[in-house]
């Protein structure tokens, strides 16, 4: 058998391979805010003068950076039922451990840009009396987060890219579809095959995007 | 007024600042000169609270700020305004939102009111047709008058300087130098640490010279220029002048 006829026999089930694109999308925009956020609040905890705010944060990001994520995935998924007695859905599951995940890089990426900034600026801001939390929201993030653009852009493609890992919890994304299709037709190029080319363009459209948008933040300067 | 008494700063085992004491009344323009590293900075940079004393007491209106919680220090920073050498205007914001942010965020002003007030500073430094412009668009002394109209903005009782004029191209100089003693003119209280020479004779009232974080005179300028009493003005104003 050749390689069309394999992709014309799993034709009527490539839309639902590259529908896949949809559950992938969602667990990495789910996640990038989740993980936004959090990186955020754990960034300033790790800047700021409280110190047992800062090794809490410091001791965060390097339980999520020193364990594989395979593994942190499936602990959320299979063992926290156990303790709490709950079933999580695997849609959650994900969420929480690539947020989570997430949240530890993106503290790394936004603290370094916020000491990125000019210690001028918060003097500025600190000898106009502007209160700490207004100075780092209106002045100080919005000027690191300019810096660390495309960080955070990388964080946010990898992040897409490895949500892939949620296939082995069932999640129905891009990947286990693919896996799906081909287990069902015991055929594993033409599905495979598919969605490597809709991750490959999903990825490139991210790519551009975040460069339209780094270039129409950097306008002021 | 401002009143310094017996301050004392160390960074580390650097003492920084050794026993300064000072006045600024209302209405005075006080120069601050001396050689680098002679704690200038520093000194402005404690009556601002932007550092913490070691030791020593510092009066802003007959409230002692050495001893100030975080909302009194906002008041006082409301009434102590600061110009730095590097302007520290806010990049990502234009000019005119430069001026408005803390007026609107810290005076609690209403956006037209503050952008009123703004439109006046920058006709007073001469910028109204800057307004919308981001500060990367500003040539040096443009970026200082904007800073110094920016703390004109939160119309504070004094007005301390950091060296405004060292950081630009010469040519510079004279629209920032004019603009500060325009201020002078009008009764602004200032501090201004300087190696403009000229401008602290013809503005000041007092002059005040420091050397190794000590203050060894201070002086009508007329008196400080031209009978310097201790022999470290002598050679300082030697190398200067
Ligand atoms: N944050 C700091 N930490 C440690 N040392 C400092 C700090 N700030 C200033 N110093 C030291 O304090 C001394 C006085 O510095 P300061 O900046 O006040 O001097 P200055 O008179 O303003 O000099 P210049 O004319 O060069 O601006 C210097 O020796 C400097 O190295
Ligand atoms: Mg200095």
């Amino acid at each position: 058998m050749n390689i069309f006829s394999g992709f014309s026999l799993i034709a009527h089930s490539i839309p639902y391979i590259v529908n896949g694109v949809w559950t992938t999308l969602e667990i990495a925009l789910v996640s990038a805010v989740t993980g936004m956020v959090l990186g955020i609040l754990l960034s300033l905890c790790k800047i700021g003068r409280i110190k047992i705010l800062a090794l809490l944060a410091d001791f965060y990001t390097s339980i999520f950076r020193g364990t594989p994520l395979i593994l942190q995935l499936t602990i959320v998924y299979f063992a926290t039922p156990q303790l709490i007695g709950y079933d999580i859905s695997a849609f959650l599951a994900a969420v929480i451990t690539f947020g989570f995940n997430s949240g530890a890089y993106m503290s790394e990426i936004i603290r370094s840009g916020i000491n990125a900034v000019d210690k001028g600026q918060f003097e500025a801001a600190g000898a106009l009396g502007v209160p700490y939390g207004a100075m780092m929201k209106d002045i100080i993030l919005p000027q690191a987060v300019k810096k660390i653009l495309p960080a955070m852009m990388n964080e946010f493609i990898t992040l897409t890219k490895e949500s892939a890992i949620v296939s082995t919890i069932g999640v129905l994304d891009l990947m286990r579809r693919a896996q799906v299709v081909a287990a069902e037709n015991s055929l594993y190029f033409p599905p495979l095959i598919v969605s490597f080319v809709v991750y490959y363009f999903l990825i490139m459209i991210l790519t551009i995007l975040g460069r339209l948008f780094e270039r129409r933040m950097s306008r002021s300067d | 007024m401002i009143k310094v008494e017996q301050l004392h700063k160390s960074f580390g085992t650097n003492e920084v600042l050794k026993d300064i004491s000072l006045e600024i009344k209302k209405g005075d323009v006080v120069a601050i000169i001396g050689p680098s590293g002679s704690g200038k900075s520093t000194l402005l940079r404690c009556i601002n609270l932007l550092e913490t004393p070691t030791q020593g007491n510092i009066f802003i209106d007959d409230q002692n700020v050495t001893t100030i919680n975080n909302r009194n220090m906002i008041k006082i920073r409301e009434k102590v305004g600061m110009v730095f050498q590097h302007f520290h205007l806010f990049p990502h914001k234009t000019v005119l939102e430069n001026l408005t942010y803390a007026p609107v965020k810290v005076k609690n002003k209403t956006k037209q009111e503050a952008v009123q007030i703004a439109d006046e500073l920058l006709k007073r430094v001469g910028l109204s047709e800057k307004a919308e412009a981001y500060p990367s668009r500003l040539s040096g002394g443009q970026k200082q008058r904007v800073a110094i109209a920016r703390a004109l903005a939160m119309e504070p009782d004094y007005l301390l300087f950091d060296e405004p004029t060292s950081a630009l191209d010469p040519e510079m100089v004279k629209e920032v130098l004019d603009v500060m003693m325009d201020l002078a003119k009008q009764g602004m209280t200032m501090a201004v640490v300087t190696h403009e020479m000229g401008f602290a004779r013809m503005v000041a009232d007092k002059v005040i010279f420091m050397d190794k974080g000590q203050i060894l005179e201070v002086a009508p300028p007329e008196e400080f220029f031209s009978h310097p009493k201790t022999d470290r003005a002598k050679d300082f104003l030697e190398k200067v002048l």
